[in-house]
């Protein structure tokens, strides 16, 4: 029995062994063609080829897409797909926009977020003016804000979320100061967190004039000092010493602004992207 | 010698009374007025040690236990023979039948002789406006109390006080911290500095009064301090015409503890006074020491009042010197939670306000 066992074993195996090569061949061997290129020029600025969005939803972000990109003469672009093809979310983002020839101007200015469904993947990555625009730590706050809805499948929201955001960010852009480390779009705040957080201050607060009405109607109390019948100037000093024993340095690293701006890569291209991404 | 002392006008006969206003003695039937100085014969007897004459008559029949009986004087009135109840404390009070004010001497004979008196500058009417004016604006305070509160009893009381003079020696170590902030490019920097700090010196203390009395409550006495020094008087017994007093029931070694904790009180917090220019002060050690203590025995005038409400008593005290008028109220629970509700609305609509205002810009 034990010997049928690992005949059949090796017998896996080496089937295995003749199938991996195989595979690495084709994903080795990868060309452009393989990625997934329009042969008409006017590409769609959403391309869900996962089929993520409805219909509608396609056509209401198609719209928003278009009126932000042209408004800062900037593409914003949003593409979801099966897989990969075996290339990093990285390379096929940067091969994606670059070889289907998006872009505004001769730096090809614009922003395009990948979504990839087989292992969750998504890459923002920004070219020519966009980089600037959207700084390192510009990317992190648009990612903190749509990667949430991302992972819930609300995909609807997600992509509508980032297509605020970089409306947001484009137009800070165009101030000369673009939002980056320690220059951050401010939180939308929490109302009604905000109004617990006001009502908690507020009782505590409030105990200062209760305490003052308070002590209107009850004011029989001890004193506590002779400070009345201190004789007049009889106060003197005799001896006083302030001696300074030893002095402690603390010492806390600065929060780091290190300096903001964005880091840059190259495209298979040869085109300089910046860029920034992860699993959801 | 007589032990009940009723100061008779010279002009008409009838019984005459210190008038605050006047700071004088008046005659209420002939609007005679004299100097409080002028009376001082009557008191010759005072210093005159001993010699207790005992013609006050303690009633002993079976008409009260002997504990009760130990505490209840009885005096007959020499303008109209009416019986006159007192306690063994009382000093000065009125005959029940016909008003007259009288002064029980023999409870100022001896050591029992103050020497200070504050005389009354305020009288009965001054502290029935000082009730109204205590009642006014104050907001937790139920609103009919006003109206249905009825004054029981207005007394002027010459409380009995121990006066404590002291000269104090202390040394005091306090060990204190000195905060400095600074930062360069990497790191920012805290920086304490650690001092011992030894002060050392002296200061006196005047007339620390301590109530003598233990039918007066203490904080309540406390509550309507200070008196003004300034317009103290050798002690007649003529200002106590028309008031009613009491001798010290509690000696000047009970009394001087209390002195003592608030002269030691004071005493640290005017030498921590001194230390100055630090982050924190904390006192490490502390060595008070009093010397030349002395205590003087002195009656201060104080207005008290007792109303009733809802068959609760509330009692007052105005300081008869200097008007201060305090007393604890009755709080309206419910009140209480309307201003609660609204002060915390208005507080958390500022700070929402200045949340949201920080959002915009």
């Amino acid at each position: 029995m034990k010997r049928i066992l690992t005949l059949i074993m090796a017998f896996l195996l080496m089937f295995s062994f003749c199938i991996m090569p195989v595979s690495a061949d084709e994903t080795d061997d990868y060309t452009t063609d393989d990625l997934l290129v329009y042969e008409n020029e006017s590409l769609p600025r959403l391309v869900d080829d996962y089929d993520l969005l409805t219909y509608s939803e396609e056509e209401e972000i198609t719209a928003k897409l278009d009126s932000i990109s042209e408004k800062h003469s900037c593409d914003v672009v949003i593409v979801t797909v099966y897989s990969l093809d075996g290339k990093s979310a990285m390379e096929y983002a940067d091969d994606f926009y670059d070889y289907n020839g998006y872009g505004f101007g001769d730096s090809s200015d614009g922003i395009l977020l990948l979504v990839s469904m087989e292992y969750r993947d998504y890459w923002i990555t920004t070219t020519g003016s966009a980089i600037t625009a959207f700084t390192d730590a510009g990317l992190d706050y648009i990612e903190d804000d749509f990667v949430s809805y991302l992972s819930d499948g609300d995909y609807y929201t997600a992509f509508d979320i980032f297509a605020e955001d970089c409306d947001k960010f484009l137009t800070q852009a165009e101030t000369d100061e673009p939002y980056d480390y320690g220059n951050m779009p401010k939180e939308p705040m929490n109302i009604p967190l905000w109004i617990l957080i006001s009502l908690a201050l507020a009782s505590l607060v409030t105990c200062i004039p209760m305490g003052i009405l308070r002590a209107q109607i009850k004011n029989v109390r001890s004193k506590a000092n002779a400070s009345d019948y201190v004789k007049q100037g009889s106060m003197s000093l005799t001896e006083s010493r302030d001696q300074f024993l030893y002095r402690h340095v603390d010492r806390r690293l600065k929060p780091q602004n290190s300096g903001g701006g964005s880091s840059t890569h190259f495209g298979s291209s040869g085109t300089s992207h910046g860029g920034s991404g992860g699993k959801f | 010698m007589s032990t009940l002392q009723e100061y008779k006008c010279p002009c008409c006969g009838g019984a005459i009374a210190f008038d605050s206003g006047l700071q004088k003695m008046k005659c209420p039937y002939c609007d005679t007025e004299f100097e409080v100085e002028s009376l001082l014969g009557y008191d010759k007897d005072l210093n005159s040690e001993g010699a207790e004459n005992l013609i006050w008559e303690t009633n002993p029949g079976s008409q009260w236990q002997e504990d009760e009986a130990g505490n209840i004087r009885s005096y007959v009135c020499k303008s109209c023979g009416g019986e006159i109840i007192g306690d063994e404390n009382t000093a000065a009070t009125s005959c029940p039948y016909c008003g007259n004010p009288v002064v029980m001497m023999q409870q100022f004979t001896g050591n029992l002789k103050p020497d200070y008196i504050i005389p009354f500058k305020l009288d009965k009417n001054s502290a029935k406006q000082g009730l109204l004016g205590h009642l006014m604006k104050k907001k937790l305070l139920p609103k009919v109390f006003k109206d249905e509160n009825h004054i029981d009893e207005v007394k002027g009381i010459y409380v009995p006080f121990w006066l404590f003079d002291a000269d104090v020696n202390a040394d005091i170590r306090y060990r204190a911290t000195k905060v400095h902030y600074w930062s360069d490019s990497r790191y920012d920097y805290t920086e304490t500095s650690f001092y011992s700090i030894f002060r050392s010196g002296n200061i006196g203390f005047e007339h620390v009064p301590v109530d003598g009395s233990s039918k007066m409550p203490d904080d309540l006495m406390e509550s309507v301090e200070p008196y003004n020094f300034a317009d103290v008087k050798d002690f007649q017994t003529a200002y106590l015409a028309g008031y009613v007093a009491d001798k010290y029931d509690v000696t000047a070694e009970q009394s001087i503890t209390r002195a003592n904790e608030r002269i030691k009180t004071s005493t640290e917090q005017s030498f921590a006074s001194t230390v100055q220019g630090y982050a924190t002060v904390t006192p490490e050690a502390s060595n008070v020491r009093l010397s030349n203590g002395k205590a003087k025995y002195a009656l201060f005038p104080i207005w008290l009042l007792n109303t009733t409400w809802k068959d609760k008593k509330y009692t007052f005290a105005m300081n008869g010197q200097t008007g201060k008028f305090v007393g604890d109220l009755p709080m309206d629970k419910g009140a209480y939670w309307k201003w609660r509700a609204i002060y915390t609305l208005i507080f958390a609509v500022l700070i929402f306000g200045v949340r949201c205002l920080f959002q915009l810009f």
